[in-house]
């Protein structure tokens, strides 16, 4: 008897020491996971990436090269932006980015004064450089150190030479715009005029409206309406693709139309996976980012001085529905 | 240990770990409230710049419109404000928010900047220019307002790690403090068991051998395994159980010893009766004798009558008086009685004077002081002396004693033989011929211890002229007499 409460409250004693010491160590391990403190006294090359599109497949890829780079340079990046072209957000972001002093700006281009005025007046008081990636705006209008993107005049040639070779020489051709009239746009559509000058047969049909989305789709019913012989159409703003293809499902068959339109929306690779788009223009997306944030930190290090103001061009190349299949 | 020593141990003990626990938690308590009141710190300095800021763009738009001094100082001491949590702002630096927060002290730069301009233009009367940067400066309060947002925000997701981790941390201070308090709880009463037993357990050890001892037993060791008092108590009770033990061996020692004196004594007793009753009951003998002298004087010899009379009566005075002091007169007819006997054994050999005076006679003496004295002088005067003897017997006052004289003219004594008789040495050679079995050491003793004093005894004795005994009764006896030495 004697024996077995011994034993029992042995057993009680070790049980209780072991809980209480295991909840001991608990309470002493379990440390407040502080974050680490900077070990820099101040930050240099504070860079910033801002986007109208923020969240879409080309811009995210844009993001992801700048952020490489940036890392490979030893310098910090923030991808601002808004979401669907919310402009004055974006030009708020821009001004914010400009009044926290930024070492450096990487911006879409946006072609309005606004923009002009905040990248050739504010920034320029700030002494902050910005280089202007994917949209170019004109460097006598925002004074941008330099433009890092695709070449949007080529762009368009290489679309209409697309256009010819898969209609022939004739035909109506719908080319869909908005009417805020980017410089990105106006190139593409010179490249796609000055190519299809030399076939007379072939008829241009500019369309324009403000926006995509209900706007688009209206215009694409109106046009559908209006010119039913129409054979192919090209989204030079690439936001107006899904209006277009979604219409055209509503009436009739998408594949006796021929449909082209750019890669920096977020449905053109899906719609031409689809072979509902028979081309599209691939840009480098990636390539932009990594070589926008080289040459800002070229400048900001005066590697490079002064910066190609024409722009740097990245590689673009004609994506075809047939190729993908 | 003494139990004092234990008591104050367990105390302290328990002191010590409630101490080490309030300590702790103490610890713990005041790092978690550093840790809150540095995060509710950040909040609430984010919180003043924003509305510090606001406010001086407010009183720049109203110094642009009222240019007075107090408008003035009212900007200059919010840009101090803003400066000095600007500095306080740039110690939150964080790897995380790094960036965030270098934009954010930046666009407080550019703020104070803008002011500042505004405040140039304004006192170079560009008021356009002024109006167009308190636009900006507006513009900038509000991205600062913005920003503040977006760092907390920020610093929320920052430290939701941070806040789990107190959270979990709390709870898991909750759990160590019920295990903390089931494990004292179970070692103290599991000390004050052992504790209590330690006490208790001699005691009742003790209480167990005291109670043997109060039925008797003394024969059991007492035994208390214990270290404190309690074992000085138990010692103290052995050291006494051992104590009694050795007094009642004793005792029954003592008690032994004596009962066999007393039944060494009840034999002698028993031996003594035995001669007694050997010998012939004296009673008897004097009844016989008395019927003797009653038969010859009726047969007409009135002499020997008269002389068996003489005989009882001194045996019967023997038998009576030998342990009672009497009166001289009864010593004297005593020895009347025995001088008659004696005559008629020694008929004219025997010449016996008295002188007496009769005052003297109420004196009281030892009984049987008196016959073995003339006796003596009989034995040795004129039993040995054909021609017979002459004794004197005389009785005098002398003031304050009674002088008691026996002459004889004998051959007299030596005077070695009178020392012996001084000395109360026993004589062993005489004693065999005395009526009475007395000697004259017997008797110079048992006057002494009547008398209590030592001078009673004068014998005066020459080689060839007689004895003469003198004896000195003191009328007023020095020591009370007392049974036992008379009959000594």
């Amino acid at each position: 008897m004697r024996k077995i409460a011994t034993f029992v409250i042995a057993i009680i004693c070790v049980v209780l020491f072991y809980f209480t010491f295991d909840s001991a160590f608990d309470v002493y391990r379990a440390n407040w996971q502080l974050p680490k403190e900077s070990d820099q006294e101040s930050l240099d090359n504070r860079l910033v990436l801002i986007t109208q599109e923020l969240d879409t497949p080309f811009w995210d890829k844009v993001s992801a090269g700048a952020r490489k780079q940036a890392e490979k340079e030893g310098a910090t990046i923030e991808i601002w932006g808004s979401y669907g072209n919310n402009q004055e957000n974006f030009l708020e972001q821009i001004e914010l980015a400009i009044y926290s002093k930024m070492d450096g700006i990487i911006v879409q281009g946006l072609d309005t004064d606004e923009f002009k005025e905040l990248t050739k007046v504010k920034a320029a008081s700030y002494g902050i450089p910005i280089i202007t990636v994917a949209n170019d705006v004109p460097s006598a209008e925002s004074l941008r150190k330099t433009y890092v993107g695709s070449n949007q005049y080529l762009a368009g040639e290489l679309i209409a030479e697309q256009l010819i070779a898969d209609m022939g020489a004739s035909g109506e051709v719908i080319l869909m715009l908005d009417s805020k009239q980017e410089f990105y746009q106006k190139q593409r559509l010179k490249g796609i005029q000055d190519y299809l000058k030399d076939y007379p047969n072939i008829e241009m049909i500019e369309a324009t409206t403000e926006d995509a989305g209900e706007h688009g789709i209206a215009l694409t019913k109106d046009l559908l309406n209006r010119y039913p012989n129409v054979d192919a159409f090209i989204a030079v703003n690439s936001n107006f693709t899904e209006d277009i293809i979604e219409e055209i499902e509503r009436r009739s068959k998408v594949i006796p139309y021929h449909i082209y339109s750019f890669d920096d929306n977020r449905a053109s690779l899906s719609l031409l996976k689809q072979g509902k788009l028979d081309g599209m223009i691939e840009q480098s997306p990636q390539k932009m980012g990594e070589r926008s944030v080289k040459l800002m930190m070229e400048w900001l290090n005066n590697d490079t001085v002064p910066l190609n103001l024409d722009g740097y061009l990245t590689d673009i190349r004609m994506v075809k529905a047939t190729d993908l299949q | 240990m003494n139990i004092q020593k234990k008591i104050w141990l367990l105390a302290v003990v328990v002191l010590l770990i409630m101490a080490t626990i309030w300590m702790s938690l103490t610890f713990y308590n005041q790092k978690m409230q550093d840790q809150y009141n540095n995060i509710l710190e950040r909040y609430l300095v984010m919180n003043e710049l924003t509305s510090t800021s606001q406010q001086m763009v407010t009183a720049l738009n109203n110094y642009l419109l009222i240019p007075v001094a107090e408008n003035l100082e009212t900007i200059d001491n919010s840009k101090m404000q803003i400066q000095e949590m600007k500095e306080e702002v740039a110690d939150f630096k964080n790897t995380e928010n790094e960036l965030a927060l270098t934009s954010y002290i930046n666009l407080i730069d550019s703020l104070i900047e803008t002011t500042d301009r505004s405040l140039v233009f304004h006192s170079e009367a560009g008021t356009e220019n002024a109006r167009r940067a308190l636009n900006e400066a507006t513009y900038i309060s509000n991205y600062i307002s913005e920003m503040t947002l977006t760092l907390i925000d920020t610093e929320l997701k920052t430290y939701d790690r941070f806040y789990r981790g107190i959270i979990n941390q709390s709870e898991e201070l909750n759990q160590l403090g019920i295990w903390v308090l089931l494990l004292i709880t179970f070692l103290l009463l599991l000390y004050t068991y052992w504790f209590s037993l330690r006490i208790t357990k001699p005691v009742e050890q003790l209480t167990r051998a005291a109670s043997e001892l109060s039925k008797g037993r003394f024969d059991l060791k007492i035994e208390v395994d214990s270290k404190d008092e309690i074992a000085f108590l138990g010692k103290m009770f052995e050291h006494m159980r051992n104590n009694i033990n050795n007094l009642i061996s004793e005792i029954q020692q003592k008690a032994q010893l004596e009962n066999e004196l007393q039944q060494s004594k009840l034999l002698l007793k028993e031996s003594q009766l035995r001669s007694l009753q050997s010998q012939i009951n004296p009673h008897f003998l004097f009844n016989t004798l008395n019927t003797v002298s009653k038969k010859a004087y009726l047969e007409g010899s009135e002499e020997t009558s008269d002389l068996l009379v003489s005989v009882a009566g001194l045996l019967r005075y023997n038998l009576k008086h030998l342990d009672k002091s009497m009166t001289l007169y009864d010593e004297v007819n005593v020895l009347k009685q025995y001088i008659n006997i004696q005559k008629a054994r020694f008929t004219d050999r025997l010449t016996f004077h008295t002188e007496i005076d009769q005052t003297c006679l109420h004196i009281e003496i030892p009984g049987l002081t008196l016959q073995p004295i003339v006796e003596n002088a009989m034995i040795h005067a004129i039993e040995p002396n054909e021609d017979g003897g002459v004794i004197w017997f005389r009785v005098k006052d002398e003031g304050d004693r009674v002088t008691v004289e026996v002459e004889d003219d004998g051959p007299g004594m030596p005077k070695d033989k009178i020392q012996q008789i001084i000395d109360e040495e026993q004589q062993h050679d005489t004693m065999a011929g005395h009526a009475s079995g007395i000697g004259l050491s017997n008797v110079v003793k048992r006057l002494r211890l009547f008398n209590g004093c030592e001078d009673v005894i004068k014998i005066e004795g020459n080689k060839g002229n007689g004895t003469k005994v003198i004896l000195h009764i003191f009328k007023e006896r020095g020591v009370d007499r007392d049974d036992k030495v008379t009959t000594g």
